[in-house]
């Protein structure tokens, strides 16, 4: 180029050169820009605005910074930066109402929000720094936050205990145990039983086919006028039962039925019941009246449920440990019946019944009360005649208890038990949507709507599925699928591992003559010894500190109530005096409660100044009355004292009033702040309270249901 | 045609980076119970039920356990022990007994007992059986149930919130 022209810029390229400088400035400020307009930076100086409004302002802004705040958990592999937005979620003045989102503050929970984070119960994404990506599901990321409503599934995540806190999470847990979910399904912390459903090798000699065919069309005896079935044992919300509804064709009906009564089971002998005393009865009335109050004495209600119908309404009745029995007398065989009473483990040897000690003329009334009163006659009038099992039927039949996954809880000759018929869901709780198979379901595309629909309806989102129905209540459906969602595999890093409360199995099998009597009536069906067994009755782990040994031989030979408000519920198991001398030695032996020193206080002398002190504590001072009856006036809440000088032990008194606590955690009965004075006169006083001549309370017994039976240790309505 | 393409420039900038503020945050969903950690239906209307949160389920569970017996007219355990006291114990959800008292009051009278504030003795005192948390949920759950409803009286300080 000339120098002359040096300088002289055409006019065009001047302006391109303009146009392009503006660009450039303008490209250069869009970052910034772009940057102070980032969601969550908008959200740090509107919390900044927002603290400045607020009283507190200083507490507010102490530990702001203008950054993203991070709270990262390595053993857990979380990574959490939700308080970059959620900045108040420690300010205990913001837990209110009306603080705007998200600035509000977390309601107070055992765990520390600051130590803990977010995502670790809420679910979302940790890293995310905008609003939609750490909430919803989003292309690169399928986990969106967890509803409050299934929360609990988070604690159950760690917590592979039962945690009192979370009851949703609780009840989820039992029903999966219930429902026998654990027979087709592999489930985190829910091992499989000894026993499913029945053992079936002998079901021949218990039913005739025609029942067997009714029970596998429709397996309920008892439904309402929709054809539902209103179960209303001990709890309110009901357990469904156990035997799904396959939805079974006329063929496949005919065709198990006729495989099942076919199985080669172990003949039931003659009638154990000697023939004598059944000649001798033969020709008398009344048998089968005697033996409903003898049924009724033996407390079968305690474990069976029975039908009530009352105003037009049906409801069962009666515990869920047994099965229900309104029309028994309609399905099994009367010489099964009889050798089943006389003993349940030589054909189920799993079974809970306990072996009662029968008199022949007691077992021969029950067996009449049973098969003459428990049935039904239009029970199996829609059954078509069935006529012989043919080999092709019984051929189709056997397939089909294998394709059906019936062997998955149930035994049958020749087939080999099945286990995992259903997918594993031991981790179903942390998929992914692409490990989901929605088909053309028509529901939203998320893991809760998924466990939802396939519980619901199994064959909409999958229509080749073999699961079979359950009815569910809308409470118990959110409660599985909470207990499903908690679920998520095994600790995916060590030190989550080490995060992990175990669930701890407890067991409690003594051997021994005490073990002997202990498995012969089932004690652990109801009550619980140091953590194993039934919820239904009292805790025994420390009868021993609490009950005198003469009381308690009493009481085993001929149950009474002890709490006014509550439907005794003891079987009289017509015990020997060997055998509820055995047991009485060992619980005042073995079960001690360590709170409770029995050397100390045996020897103690009242003076007759203790006992008039600890009566007027007990009328004035502290007022006991309110919750504990003696003679005919007092309160419900607490056990009757009327014989508590024959029935406690001195040391347990003394240790109950120190801190009822200790004793037995969680029991109504609050500690309080008593002198060791006014302890020595109150258990002076209680020693005092003797009744002679024990009478059994016979408006106690549960008669056709009149009283609701009650369960002591429920903690919910 | 130069300005022309200073402005389609500027355009396409501010919808670049402008397109990605546009997502708004979600909305809660419709069902009041989805975000309930536990709920209970209203003691005199069970149609209507009622949504409680952490504290307030914790309520919930140690009322059950400790104090139905006597401030609920039926219970786990079948009849309740209300009617056999004199004075009769409030119901737990009665409003129009307990709205009228404050948290203080309450926490004060089931940590020390009735006989502590001048009320029956029947009331024991859970003060060392129960924590001062759960005291609080229990009250928190009490609140929660009432009717007719609790309106908590104004915050302290709450005159200074506008300024």
């Amino acid at each position: 180029m000339p120098a002359e022209n040096m300088g002289q810029v055409s006019s065009g390229l001047r302006r391109a050169f303009a146009i392009a400088s503006v660009i450039f400035v303008i490209a250069l400020a869009i970052s910034p820009v772009k940057d102070s307009l980032l969601q969550w930076k908008r959200y740090k100086r509107a919390y900044v605005k927002f603290a400045e409004t607020r009283p507190d302002t200083k507490k507010l802004l102490a530990d702001y910074r203008p950054d993203i705040d991070q709270i990262w958990i390595p053993e857990m592999g979380v990574v959490d930066r939700c308080t970059t937005c959620h900045q108040g979620i420690t300010q205990s003045s913001l837990l209110d109402a009306s603080v705007p989102e998200p600035f509000p503050a977390h309601a107070p929970i055992p765990h520390r929000v600051r130590e803990w984070g977010c995502v670790v119960c809420h679910r979302g994404q940790g890293p995310a720094t905008e609003v939609a990506e750490a909430h919803e599901t989003t292309l690169a990321w399928e986990q969106p936050l967890l509803p409050v409503r299934y929360i609990q599934a988070s604690c159950g995540t760690c917590h592979r205990a039962d945690l009192p806190q979370a009851p949703k999470l609780t009840r989820g847990r039992q029903l999966l145990a219930t429902l026998n979910c654990v027979g087709c399904h592999r489930l985190q912390g829910i091992d499989r039983p000894d026993m499913l459903g029945p053992d079936l090798t002998g079901i021949g000699t218990k039913v005739s086919r025609q029942w067997i065919y009714k029970w596998l069309k429709e397996p309920r005896t008892v439904t309402d006028s929709n054809g539902n079935t209103v179960v209303n044992g001990y709890d309110s919300e009901g357990t469904p039962p156990r035997m799904p509804q396959f939805h079974l064709t006329e063929a496949e009906l005919r065709a198990l039925s006729a495989y099942l009564i076919t199985q080669p089971g172990k003949p039931v002998g003659p009638n154990p019941i000697d023939p004598r005393v059944m000649a001798a009865w033969k020709n008398r009335p009344g048998a089968a009246d005697q033996g409903e109050a003898l049924f009724r004495q033996m407390f079968c209600s305690t474990c069976h449920s029975f039908a009530v119908t009352r105003a037009g309404e049906t409801t069962l009745i009666g515990g869920d440990i047994g099965s229900e029995l309104t029309k028994v007398g309609s399905k099994v065989n009367t010489d099964w019946l009889a050798a089943w009473l006389r003993d349940p483990q030589s054909y189920l040897p799993h079974s809970k019944m306990p072996r009662y000690q029968w008199t022949d003329e007691d077992l021969y009334k029950v067996t009449q009360y049973i098969t003459a009163k428990l049935t039904d006659s239009d029970l199996l009038t829609d059954v078509p005649s069935l006529g012989a099992p043919t080999p092709a039927e019984i051929q189709l039949g056997r397939r089909l208890f294998v394709d059906k996954g019936c062997a998955s809880c149930h035994v049958a000759t020749g087939v080999p038990p099945q286990h995992d018929l259903g997918p594993d869901l031991s981790a179903e709780g942390g998929k992914d949507l692409s490990q989901l198979e929605f088909s053309q379901a028509k529901i939203p595309r998320n893991l809760i709507a998924y466990i939802q629909a396939k519980i619901t309806d199994p064959a909409s989102v999958n229509p080749t599925a073999r699961m079979p129905l359950y009815h569910l209540a809308p409470a118990d459906l959110d409660a599985v699928t909470t207990a499903l969602l908690s679920m998520t595999g095994p600790p995916a890093t060590s030190g989550m591992q080490k995060l992990q409360v175990p669930r701890v199995e407890a067991f409690f099998h003594p051997t021994g003559e005490f073990g002997r009597v202990y498995e012969r009536y089932k004690c652990y069906a109801c009550h619980q010894f140091d953590g194993f067994g039934g919820t239904l009755a009292p805790d025994l782990s420390y009868e021993g500190s609490r009950a005198q040994r003469q009381w308690l031989i009493s009481f085993l030979k001929s149950p009474q109530t002890l709490r006014p408000t509550l439907v005794l519920r003891m079987p009289q198991f017509n015990m020997s005096d060997q055998d509820a001398a055995t047991l009485a030695d060992y619980i005042g032996m073995v079960l001690q409660s360590p709170a409770a020193d029995s050397s100390a206080m045996e020897a103690v002398k009242f003076t007759p100044q203790d006992i008039a002190l600890g009566k007027q504590l007990y009328e004035v001072k502290y007022q006991c009355q309110s919750c504990h009856t003696i003679g005919s006036t007092g309160g419900y809440v607490g056990p009757n004292l009327t014989n508590a000088g024959n029935w406690l032990k001195p040391v347990w008194i003394e240790a109950w009033l120190r801190n009822p606590q200790a004793l037995v955690p969680g029991t109504i009965e609050p500690k309080r702040s008593m002198t060791e004075d006014e302890i020595r006169a109150l258990t002076a006083y209680l020693l005092t309270l003797r009744q002679t001549g024990q009478t059994r309370s016979a408006s106690r017994i549960i008669k056709g249901g009149a009283n609701r039976p009650a369960s002591e240790t429920e903690g919910q309505r | 045609m130069t300005r022309r393409w200073a402005l389609f420039a500027c355009v396409s900038l501010a919808l670049a980076f402008g397109g990605s503020c546009a997502r708004k945050a979600a909305s809660a969903g419709p069902d009041p119970l989805r975000n309930a950690y536990d709920s209970e239906p209203d003691w005199n209307d069970p149609q209507k039920v009622i949504p409680l949160n952490y504290a307030q389920a914790q309520g919930k569970r140690i009322f059950y356990a400790q104090c139905v017996w006597c401030h609920a007219d039926s219970t786990p355990a079948g009849p309740s022990n209300r009617s056999n006291l004199n004075p009769v114990p409030a119901l737990m959800n009665d409003g129009t007994v307990l709205n009228s008292e404050s948290d203080d009051y309450l926490q004060n009278i089931i940590t020390l007992g009735g006989s502590a504030v001048s009320k029956s003795a029947m009331m024991p005192p859970y003060g060392q059986t129960l924590t001062q948390e759960e005291i609080r949920d229990v009250i928190a759950y009490t609140r929660a149930m009432a009717q007719p409803p609790y309106q908590p009286p104004a915050r302290a300080g709450s005159k200074y919130t506008s300024r």
